[in-house]
């Protein structure tokens, strides 16, 4: 032990710590190290003359926290020289390098929510076929014979028999044929109408058509589903309401309005001061739309509703003209995702 | 429909706002668009129009064309006013409106004021200057029995509110005042004022002829004759109403005919009896070649399936639509022919369409009326003429067949709580009901009531008719599911996932129109009637509508244009065709770009593509086809620059795609590069070339990548130099050089043999 004797080495390492923290530069750095860890420092002179374990052991464990500081400050040091270079050269407020992003659609946004909100209801999404048989887009549904929809002035037809569909209800026909009940199913897609094109009007358009068949389906079920639906669209504090109307495959039809989204129900302009905002038809289904595809209406009940995608994108976004969903600009469809 | 307020008060008495009255009526019966103040704005404004006795009237002291009256207003000093009316003179009855009295439309305000040097302190008024009519050559002269200083509100209709409804179709009863009551009567629970109309006593027995050839078409026409008939106008109070209603009043007899369609919903129309041959009425289709000019001015070339009403000789009215002008009743009509008929809907639908013509009677007939109507309005209209024309009714017809009878329906209250998911009492139930004109007995038969026999048939109609004035009172429950789960199929899942690979390689998403001007496809489906030539065939490629979507932007000024879509294509044969959906995309640059994010697609989707050059149609200069589709390069086109464009079959790809994806052990063991060189011909694909190294190479090999095609020194003419990178790997060892010499041996053999591709040194 007497190797050990001539230095305090508790101080020695006290010493050299604040040694190497107050070095200012690569230079000091290298200087304490050399004073405290050199080849001719106290520390190296006393480990050559060390025999025994537990001095070594001290020595060693001194050298050790004494590297480490110097790593440490070293490391340090370095790091500011960059930091002070790049204060200089890095403009943080410049924008960032471009990376394309791509967008989808505004519509397929929307379709998308909306299929999600109905599959988390355990909905099935039906993809139904845009050109229909008069039978499907009509008959089936219980349009009769005088009705005015079937009109050429309002149809696309394309013969005697066949036309461009008007709505998505022939969905609901075609999937009660593949399908047996209970059916709970959303379908969106293209319908046509020979509407001329203005701000609210498109002869191509797109609508979501709903349909839940079931056990003791009621119109207070339906009216349940829609709240669910326009909540989660528009918010949780939507309320909705029926009002009487008059389809074809339904029975009793309604119509639906939600409360307004931009005033919260207390009157805007795009509510026209009502509060109310009309969304779109609605209804528990017709018995004669059963019996036309095979399924007992004693047995079976359902309700069945549609709107329109571009009203609840144009509302909610606030876009005044529909064509703009088909004109496809990129500033347009930039703005939104 | 446009309703006024004070007509529907004559039905049915409420005393609640007619504000509160239509925010109701939106629930239970009709859409109301909006409430329109006519006339003179109400309450006390109404008090500054008065009756008024002329005493003295002269010519105005500094004006040729005015006159300078004193008119007793009642109360106070005879008030002098100028007028520039001069069908009156001293001792005229009239109607004054005094300073402070705002006129029609709430703008304008009377003042008393100097005209020409002589105080008016008020106005007298024609009618159209309170909206009673159109005339304004002179004002108003009032039967003298009316007493100076009398509210003119009481005598005259100078103000109403208008409910501008819009009807359903399953609801022609709401065309007409009375069923709008009758409604508003059943919703209020007040009681309805009974059907108006009261058959004047005959004046005579003549017989007039009426045959009906078609008894579907037309069940029921009634003809009445009316002689000495005095035409001229109606009374302000009818008048006021056929413009409140959003008619012109004409004459007498014509505003007889509408007024009651107004009144009660069945349509009618007046002849001139001396203007129809033979004095008679046939209901038939038209013959060939037979033309009508109708009441519009029109010569209309009628349709064997138009349905007319024709006397001996000719067509004199297009039937439930228009009548004729050769028999339309004038000033000089003495003796009138009333038609009180029913016509079924799709006829005169048909007829309205083949001559483009839209009228009052037409949009009621659609709808679908009961032929009991007829009589009503026959009555009503009647008494009508008799008062207000002087007419003698004189003689009548008939024809009909076996009248339809309104559906007798076996109902069960418990139903509408079944459907409702809403528990409505009984008697309230029955007392509805009841309102609405349905007769129900002990053992609840519902017997429809004539007016409603198209749209309540069943049981479930009537459960409509209770649950229509519940709307507002059912909760909002969620179906008790017996068996649900909702899943996107798979093929839903790969659009969702081409969807995201796109946007995430940086292309906008576009919707294109199906309907397009035109479709490289000579068998396309063509629309007979389109709306527009741009808008006229059922596209069977998405790339048309794509190009003209990239060629929009550029037009726009915007740059960087690379779009998708993903929708149906319609192929032939019609008329119902196959609808796959399909993505395609257009991009400006070259063949490779668009084929990079074809390959994008496919890696997705874990597919292999294999790309095999093809002629395109004449637009592209590039082409390949690849599974399910085909990547190109236009030619020159309008736009300026290159641009590529791809588009896959996402039903055939969906049937590609692999069930899942199995892990391969790339970690283990490391894998071992070569890259190779060959010297091939010309007309060697590559493509061919990586496939047949990548066969021989068996099922060590990990990748192969392109790495250049060269062409020049010093290789050959007619030769290049196509590299490749291929990668080796083994899940159970590390390979050696060994294994390497010996797979790179099979693929230069393998190339070798099949192309005489030479390894470059």
């Amino acid at each position: 032990m007497d190797s050990l004797a001539a230095v305090n080495w508790p101080a020695y390492e006290t010493e050299a710590v604040e040694a190497i923290a107050a070095a200012l530069s690569e230079q000091e750095l290298a200087d304490a190290r050399v004073k405290y860890l050199g080849r001719k420092s106290e520390l190296a002179q006393a480990l050559r003359g060390v025999r025994d374990r537990e001095s070594g052991m001290l020595l060693n464990g001194i050298r050790s926290k004494l590297e480490d500081a110097v790593a440490a400050r070293d490391t340090h040091l370095r790091r500011l020289a960059f930091r002070l270079a790049a204060e200089a050269a890095v403009d943080v407020t410049i924008p960032g390098t471009p990376v394309r992003r791509g967008r989808l659609h505004l519509l397929t946004q929307i379709r998308r929510e909306i299929e999600d909100v109905f599959l988390g209801l355990g909905y099935e999404v039906y993809e139904g076929a845009e050109v229909s048989t008069v039978w499907e887009n009509f008959d089936a549904l219980n349009a009769d014979p005088a009705h005015p929809s079937r009109s050429k002035t309002d149809t696309f037809y394309i013969d005697d028999d066949t036309v461009l569909r008007t709505q998505t209800s022939p969905d609901q026909i075609r999937a009660m044929q593949e399908k047996t009940p209970p059916i709970y199913l959303v379908s969106p897609g293209r319908c046509y109408r020979r509407d001329t094109p203005d701000a609210t009007h498109s002869p191509t358009f797109m609508q979501v058509e709903c349909l839940a068949v079931d056990r003791g389906i009621t119109l207070a079920d339906l009216q349940g589903t829609v709240l669910k639906f326009f909540r989660t669209l528009f918010g949780a504090e939507r309320e909705v309401r029926m009002r009487t109307s008059n389809f074809p495959f339904t029975e009793p039809s309604v119509e639906f309005d939600v409360t307004c989204f931009i005033c919260g129900g207390r009157g805007c302009s795009v509510c026209k001061h009502s509060g109310w905002i009309e969304m779109g038809g609605a209804g528990w289904v017709d018995p004669n739309v059963f019996r036309n595809v095979g399924i007992d209406p004693a047995e079976w009940q359902g309700f069945a509703f549609g709107f329109g995608i571009e009203r609840i994108a144009m509302l909610r976004h606030g876009l005044p003209d529909l064509r703009a969903f088909w004109e496809n600009d990129l500033r347009v469809l930039g703005q939104f995702a | 429909m446009k309703v006024p307020v004070s007509w529907l008060r004559e039905y049915v008495d409420f005393d609640l706002p007619v504000e509160e009255l239509a925010r109701r009526l939106v629930f239970s019966s009709c859409e109301v668009d909006r409430i329109v103040r006519r006339g003179v704005p109400g309450g006390a404004n109404y008090e500054h129009f008065v009756v008024g006795k002329v005493l003295e009237a002269d010519k105005h002291p500094n004006a040729d064309k005015l006159q300078l009256t004193r008119v007793d207003v009642g109360a106070g000093e005879p008030r002098s006013i100028v007028c520039g009316a001069w069908n009156f003179g001293a001792g005229a009855t009239v109607a004054v409106v005094l300073p402070g009295g705002v006129m029609p439309g709430g703008e304008f305000t009377i003042e008393r004021r100097q005209l020409r040097g002589e105080v008016s302190d008020g106005m007298i008024l024609s009618e159209r200057e309170v909206e009673l009519g159109q005339d304004h050559r002179g004002i108003m002269v009032l039967p003298d029995e009316l007493e100076a200083g009398t509210p003119l509100a009481d005598v005259l209709p100078i103000g109403d509110d208008i409910l501008e409804i819009e009807t359903l179709y399953n609801r022609p009863d709401l065309t007409s005042i009375y069923g709008i009551a009758r409604e508003v009567a059943a919703l209020l629970g007040t009681d309805l004022n009974p059907l108006p109309g009261v058959e004047p006593p005959p004046a005579g027995d003549e017989r007039v002829e009426v045959a009906i050839e078609d008894l579907h078409a037309c069940p029921r026409y009634i003809g009445r004759l009316f002689r000495d008939v005095r035409i001229g106008e109606s009374p302000a109070w009818m008048k006021a109403r056929l413009l409140g209603a959003g008619m012109r009043p004409i004459s007498n007899v014509v505003d007889v005919t509408n007024y009651v369609m107004l009144a009660l919903g069945s349509p009618l129309h007046a002849f001139d009896y001396d203007t129809l041959a033979g004095g008679c009425i046939v209901v038939r289709r038209a013959r060939p070649g037979e033309t009508l000019e109708t009441l519009d001015g029109t010569t209309r070339v009628l349709d064997p399936e138009d349905l007319v009403i024709a006397d001996a000789e000719r067509p004199v009215a297009v039937a439930g639509v228009m009548g004729g002008a050769a028999t339309e009743v004038a000033e000089t009509t003495r003796n009138v022919l009333l038609e009180a008929a029913n016509f079924e809907q799709l006829t005169v639908l048909r007829s309205g369409e083949r001559h483009h013509m839209r009228t009052e009677s037409q949009t009621r007939w659609e709808k679908g009326v009961h032929p009991e109507l007829a009589e009503w309005a026959a009555r009503y209209a009647s008494q009508l003429l008799v008062e207000l024309a002087g007419a003698r009714w004189t003689g009548e017809g008939e024809a009909r067949g076996e009248l339809p009878r309104a559906p007798l329906i076996t109902y069960a209250p418990a139903y509408a709580d079944a459907v409702l998911g809403l528990a409505v009492q009984v008697d309230e139930q029955r007392d509805r009901l009841t309102r609405l004109g349905f007769a129900v007995d002990g053992d609840w038969n519902v017997q429809t009531p004539s007016w409603r026999w198209h749209d309540v048939r069943r049981d479930i109609d009537v459960v409509e008719e209770v649950g229509r004035f519940h709307l507002v009172d059912v909760p909002a429950t969620l179906p008790e599911r017996t068996e649900m789960f909702g899943v996107l199929t798979r093929r839903q899942q790969l659009r969702r996932t081409v969807e995201d690979v796109l946007v995430g390689a940086g292309l906008y998403e576009a919707y294109t129109y199906s309907l397009q001007a035109w479709d490289p496809d000579p068998d396309a489906i063509e629309l007979p009637e389109p709306l527009s030539s741009q808008q006229r065939v059922l596209r069977t490629t998405l790339a048309v509508g794509l190009l003209g979507a990239a060629t929009h932007n550029i037009d726009r000024g915007n740059s960087n244009i690379e779009l998708f879509e993903i929708a149906h294509v319609y192929l032939p044969p019609g008329p119902v065709p196959r609808e796959p959906w399909r993505v395609g995309g257009i991009v400006e640059g070259d063949f490779f770009k668009a084929k990079g994010i074809v390959e994008a697609i496919f890696e997705a989707v874990h597919v292999e593509p294999t790309f095999e050059r093809v002629e395109l149609r004449d637009e592209f200069v590039v082409g390949a086809t690849v599974q399910t589709g085909w990547v190109g390069t236009y030619g020159p086109l309008d736009l300026e620059g290159e641009w590529s464009a791809f588009e896959l079959d996402l039903d055939e790809l969906t049937e590609l795609v692999p069930e899942r994806v199995l892990y391969r052990d790339v970690i283990t063991y490391p894998p071992l590069r070569l890259d190779l060189a060959f010297v091939v011909d010309e007309s060697v694909p590559a493509g061919d070339l990586m496939a047949a190294a990548r066969a021989a190479a068996g099922e060590e090999l990990r990748d192969v990548r392109f790495l250049s095609d060269y062409r020049g020194e010093p290789i050959p003419r007619g030769r290049k130099s196509l590299a490749i990178a291929v990668a080796f790997q083994s899940p159970e060892r590390t390979l050696t050089d060994d294994d390497a010499a010996r797979l790179r041996e099979a693929i230069v053999a393998a190339l070798g043999q099949r192309f005489g591709a030479e390894l470059r040194a």
